[in-house]
């Protein structure tokens, strides 16, 4: 596995990085992680990439706190599939797919998420919605009888999206 | 006749208004009153919104659940991304009082409390417990004896078990079950188990699964491939037609929503069920359209419909 070692060979620890981490919802779960590797027998991603995406080096990379392996444009944690079979075998409950999206949550922090990613969030700030409405779906809908997509109250959504004074936001 | 609040989602409403249709078509068939909630957003979606901020995600998720919460409705989902928000939004908020404390304080900005009193239930499991394999069999007036489908239970509806209590991830049985009620015989294909891919962002690994996977429906030789999952079904239609292309072979099992199978068991023509805009249509179901209970039906739904 690739770790982040000076000419010493001696590995840097990145402590903001696992602070950070720890902050995020479920992110400090790694900690339980004993490295028995049944996350990985049952990983899509880590099948057909021929263990190029593997969630046991991952977990290790966060306990090594590889902060910089991870936390960097064109991630590799954008290759989970979210298909939850690591969280399914996991006899340590650390749910890698979790500590992964909290990672993914880093990145996004960053401006690092993919275009795909991006895109969806816009639509839902704009519409409330990831699919936005429009009136060919409307006409399509009154084919079956179906009323149009009723809007979505997004002066509510705009307050709860902004993070409380604790949370690190503005009010 | 038993309420249920309804979920439906971006995908389903937004791009197959047909799934949505077919739904509201079969539920009061089978005694489950459809109550419609007002102001419901995205669940939010759990791959990209989730991936953007938890806390953001859990919020959003938690003020959908207060709607239900306000009309003392457990909710139903027809999705099973929706289904995977709400309900790790319900365990999480459950299991984590600092959390839904903080939830809380952004829900109190626009006079709601998260209380945790709506269930969350998928409609595959609305349906298997409140309305039961049998009922389901009655309401069919059009048994699909002989039609081979295979099932895609994708990943969100399963798993993680710990908190979807959908089914045994390993050996499900709930859309076999389903799919056996209509007359038809549900295959287990080899691949089954294989997720659809649509979260990854290297096209390579999606490609390469939906492949296998699409191979080893090919060996079953399935009429339909049974979805549940709005974007699995995505991945199966356009995504279908990518990948023969892709690795030069013919894949070409048309993909349907259980529910609206259902609605065509059920009596419902196959031109009202919305087909026409699928990349593979299921053409196979035309043969089942000649007996005479069907038409009967076909012609007092048509009526209705115009009155």
């Amino acid at each position: 596995m690739a770790s982040k070692a000076d000419k010493n060979d001696v590995v840097r620890v990145d402590f903001a990085f696992k602070r950070e981490l720890a902050e995020k919802v479920e992110g400090d779960l790694a900690n339980y992680c004993y490295q028995c590797g049944a996350c990985v027998g049952d990983c899509p991603a880590s099948t057909y990439s021929e263990g190029a995406f593997n969630p046991r080096e991952i977990m290790l990379m966060v306990l090594y706190g590889l902060g910089d392996e991870l936390i960097r444009e064109d991630s590799i944690l954008w290759d989970c599939t979210n298909c939850y079979n690591c969280h399914e075998r996991c006899p340590q409950q650390v749910k890698p797919v979790e500590v992964i999206i909290s990672m993914k949550n880093m990145l996004a922090d960053r401006g690092f998420a993919p275009t795909a990613a991006e895109r969806v969030i816009q639509t839902f700030l704009a519409s409330g919605r990831t699919v936005p409405p429009s009136p060919a779906i409307d006409k399509q809908r009154a084919k079956f009888g179906l009323s149009p997509l009723p809007q979505v109250p997004m002066d509510e959504i705009a307050k709860i999206l902004e993070p409380a004074a604790e949370e690190g936001g503005a009010t | 006749m038993k309420q249920f609040a309804f979920f439906p989602g971006c995908l389903i409403p937004a791009r197959h208004p047909a799934m949505e249709y077919a739904i509201r078509e079969t539920l009061p068939k089978l005694g489950i009153e459809i109550v419609d909630l007002e102001g419901a957003s995205c669940c939010p979606d759990p791959i990209y919104f989730k991936s953007k901020d938890k806390v953001a995600w859990l919020t959003v998720a938690a003020r959908n659940l207060t709607l239900a919460e306000d009309l003392g409705l457990d909710i139903f989902t027809n999705c099973s991304g929706c289904t995977a928000t709400l309900s790790e939004t319900y365990h999480l908020l459950h299991d984590d009082g600092d959390l839904r404390d903080q939830v809380n304080e952004r829900l109190e900005r626009i006079g709601r409390e998260y209380r945790g009193t709506s269930r969350v239930r998928h409609i595959a499991t609305l349906v298997r417990d409140e309305v039961g394999y049998d009922a389901v069999r009655e309401s069919v007036v059009r048994p699909l004896e002989g039609l081979k489908v295979a099932i895609h239970y994708g990943c969100h509806l399963l798993k993680p078990s710990r908190i979807m209590n959908v089914d045994n991830p390993d050996n499900p049985e709930v859309m076999e079950r389903l799919v056996e009620a209509l007359g038809a015989s549900p295959v287990r294909h080899r691949n089954w188990y294989l997720c659809c891919g649509k979260a990854c962002q290297d096209e390579d690994i999606p490609n390469q699964m939906m492949h296998d996977l699409l191979s080893t429906v090919n060996d079953e030789q399935a009429d339909l491939l049974g979805m549940i999952c709005p974007t699995c079904f995505g991945q199966f239609d356009h995504g279908q037609m990518k990948v023969s292309k892709l690795f030069d072979e013919d894949f070409h099992t048309p993909p349907i929503y259980y529910f609206q199978l259902l609605a065509f068991a059920q009596g419902v023509p196959l031109d009202r069920l919305g087909f026409e805009r699928q990349r593979f249509k299921p053409e196979c179901l035309r043969r089942f359209e000649s007996t005479d209970a069907s038409v009967e039906l076909g012609s007092v739904a048509t009526s209705g419909t115009g009155a």
